[in-house]
């Protein structure tokens, strides 16, 4: 298990496009990820949990990998965070 | 922040023909443009489909949520549409999209992803997405969208921007009403809402009908900063001493909420010293006779008729039931006791009866005097009802009860009578003092009170005879205009003074032993919810959405009678409602009496008209004031025009 904590940097917060681009590229791996944000876990392979959460720019998540290829998903979480995946 | 304050039932179109996703979404702007949510319904359009080509806004499992951040949107806002056939979304999973919502929020801020966020938390429920398939209109969309929002997150959503509210600084307010059916609650609801529209800490003690709701406990009285009391009867005030305590009528709960929670806030009130149980505070006059003279004997006798209400709709339920479960054939002479079930509830009636008067005289005695008055009350009143007097004690004169009038004048007397004897120990040495409550209050308060009723009990008598046969005597010609009279005055300010005032003497006029006065008085008041529930079902462009919406409800609230329901509605449109619903209860009132209906219970509703003497024609009078109402609803009220976009588009 991998775990980080990562603030979201992303402009507009995670809204649709970001989850879907998120939960797309996560989708491959066979690792769990979970997001752990305001108390609440969030399976970050369902678009519509990632999009309930509602995180907004600024707000800390943790991430916490399982699986395979964790390393991998995790290291795409942080990417996916610091607003690299935004295309606005 | 609440889905539903963005949704609204104008912008929802229920099982709606869409070939294509282009025609989807068109139809929502259509219902966003309609509801006057955005500037440019063109401009709009584009900003959606720019957004749509950066990527489907499908969700799968047949949900599509189509949004954009666009100068064309003036405000924050939802869409919804269902669609009898899903057309094609480009859906991750390959389902065909039915069920859409299209947000549009002006550019900036966090409104878009807060929104999204909610909507996605309740429609992960795959029940609630079909429940939102299957509703088959748009009020009903919203309001399961409504029912599960308020599951999820409790009825009024305290978001992260509003921490619970710390108990320190709370305002609180305790409020009350005669029959403690709906102002009280109305005014605690008025209150509740205006404090969060303030964002001033706040909590509220109803004392209902049913008892206290929410009691203040001592911690919070403790640390408040001030309280307001919003009632029309007796609350418990002691607990309050040494607070700022502002004390107005209930309806001021009702209609001036925030003015009210302002001034509590700012801390301009007087501080309450007590009505001076102890005789602590010398000068403890000052805050109650701050109240005006004529709303303290209001709120004495309303005390005392909430108190005494049970008694009488008990005992002439029972009395009732007794002459409907009897045979007049055996002994007309004592029809109402021939059966033995019929003697049994004639007892158990009659007993509950003959604590009526000395209830109500009790519980004005106490309303004026705290707990030391009820006991000279109960007494007063009882002697006022058995009309004994030094004339039928000493000289075997015939004892005529003084009725209802007398036991007022016993409830007021003992009230007075105690309050004077409190001022008169108030300098007396401390140990003596000591003996009031439990000794010079009940001894020497019952054997005044007990005096003057027996010297003014025959005088009484007289009177209340002479009104109790002038009633009985009444021909139709005096009858139904007073019939008429009464049932326009329940329905002229629906639950305030007049209406109560109408609604006394219905129930004085059952003590007196004629029904038929309370039969026009209920009926007038059972009209005018009924008449504007009808008004709403069958003339519904008269009425906003949300007054429609009410409108099912005001039917049981009339079948009930409870008059208060129609308070929304006179109060939005006074000059129609209001002679609308006062020409309608009038009818029903003078046809009431005209076919000599009767009634013994002063309260109940549809709930008692099997007692009540003349059902049919009763039923009849109703239906016809109704009818009236309704009809000068629809012609007096003006149309409004309907915005609502119900697509078939």
């Amino acid at each position: 298990m991998v775990s980080a904590k990562l603030t979201a940097l992303n402009e507009t917060g995670v809204h649709m496009r970001p989850a879907q681009v998120l939960v797309t590229k996560l989708a491959p791996l066979n690792a769990e990820v979970t997001l752990k944000h305001l108390g609440k876990d969030i399976n970050a392979k369902s678009i519509m949990m990632v999009m309930a959460a509602g995180i907004k720019k600024g707000h800390e998540v943790e991430v916490i990998c399982q699986g395979a290829d964790e390393v991998a998903a995790l290291a795409l979480l942080e990417e996916f965070f610091k607003g690299v995946m935004d295309d606005a | 922040m609440k889905i539903t304050d963005f949704l609204t039932a104008s912008k929802v179109a229920i099982q709606a023909q869409a070939g294509t996703r282009d025609e989807a979404i068109r139809l929502l702007v259509g219902l966003q443009n309609a509801a006057g949510a955005i500037s440019d319904p063109e401009e709009f359009e584009k900003d959606i489909l720019a957004r749509e080509a950066k990527g489907t806004t499908c969700i799968g499992e047949g949900l599509a949520v189509p949004h954009a951040k666009s100068t064309a949107a003036k405000e924050p806002s939802l869409a919804a549409v269902t669609l009898v056939t899903g057309v094609d979304y480009q859906s991750p999973d390959g389902q065909l999209a039915d069920l859409i919502f299209m947000i549009a929020t002006p550019p900036g801020g966090d409104a878009h992803l807060e929104i999204l966020s909610r909507m996605m938390v309740l429609l992960m429920d795959a029940d609630l997405r079909q429940k939102l398939r299957a509703a088959k209109e748009p009020e009903e969309f919203v309001r399961i969208v409504d029912e599960a929002e308020i599951a999820k997150y409790g009825s009024e959503t305290k978001t992260e921007e509003a921490p619970p509210a710390e108990p320190e600084g709370r305002i609180l307010a305790v409020t009350a009403c005669p029959t403690g059916v709906a102002h009280t609650y109305m005014a605690a609801e008025a209150l509740d809402k205006a404090a969060q529209k303030l964002s001033i800490p706040f909590k509220v003690e109803t004392n209902g009908s049913t008892g206290i709701q929410n009691p203040l406990t001592a911690e919070d009285i403790k640390l408040a900063p001030a309280i307001i009391v919003a009632a029309d009867k007796q609350v418990e005030t002691e607990r309050f001493v040494g607070k700022k305590v502002i004390f107005v009528k209930v309806a001021d709960g009702i209609h001036k909420p925030e003015a009210l929670l302002k001034q509590a806030q700012a801390g301009e009130a007087p501080i309450y010293e007590g009505s001076g149980e102890a005789g602590a505070g010398s000068a403890s006059s000052s805050a109650a006779s701050s109240e005006s003279w004529a709303r303290g004997v209001y709120k004495d006798l309303m005390n005392g008729v909430s108190h005494m209400l049970p008694f009488v709709i008990g005992g002439g339920v029972l009395i009732a039931l007794a002459f409907l479960f009897d045979d007049y054939s055996i002994n007309p002479a004592s029809f109402g006791s021939n059966t033995s079930l019929a003697k049994v509830f004639m007892n158990i009636g009659q007993a509950a009866f003959s604590l009526m008067l000395p209830i109500l005289a009790g519980f004005i005695a106490l309303s004026i005097a705290d707990r030391p008055g009820l006991a000279p009350g109960v007494v007063g009143g009882l002697l006022a009802k058995e009309g004994l007097s030094f004339g039928s004690l000493l000289y075997g004169s015939p004892a005529v009860s003084g009725g209802f009038l007398a036991a007022l004048l016993a409830g007021f007397l003992a009230g007075y009578v105690v309050l004077g004897l409190k001022k008169l120990t108030e300098n007396m040495p401390r140990s003596l003092k000591a003996l009031g409550p439990v000794l010079i209050f009940p001894l020497l308060g019952s054997l005044l009170v007990g005096l003057v009723m027996l010297g003014l009990n025959p005088l009484m008598g007289v009177i209340n005879s002479a009104l109790a046969n002038g009633l009985n005597a009444m021909g139709a010609a005096q009858k139904i205009p007073l019939g008429v009279l009464l049932a326009a005055m329940m329905s002229a300010d629906m639950g305030g003074p007049i209406n109560k005032a109408a609604y006394v003497f219905g129930v004085a006029s059952i003590a007196s032993g004629n029904y038929e006065v309370m039969a026009a008085v209920m009926i007038g008041g059972m009209v005018p919810p009924i008449a504007i529930a009808l008004a709403a079902t069958f003339f519904p462009n008269r009425f906003t959405p949300e007054e429609r919406h009410g409108a099912p409800v005001n039917y049981v609230m009339g079948l009930c009678f409870i008059t208060e329901g129609a308070i929304p509605y006179a109060a939005a449109d006074p000059l129609r409602v209001i002679p609308s619903c006062l020409v309608g209860a009038g009818l029903s009132g003078g046809l009431a009496m005209a076919f000599n209906c009767g009634l013994m219970a002063p309260h109940g509703g549809v709930f008692v008209f099997p007692v009540v003497k003349n059902p049919g024609a009763y039923l009849l009078a109703l239906v016809l004031g109704s009818l009236l109402g309704m009809a000068l609803l629809a012609i007096l009220k003006k149309k409004i025009p309907l915005t609502a976009a119900r697509a078939s588009a």
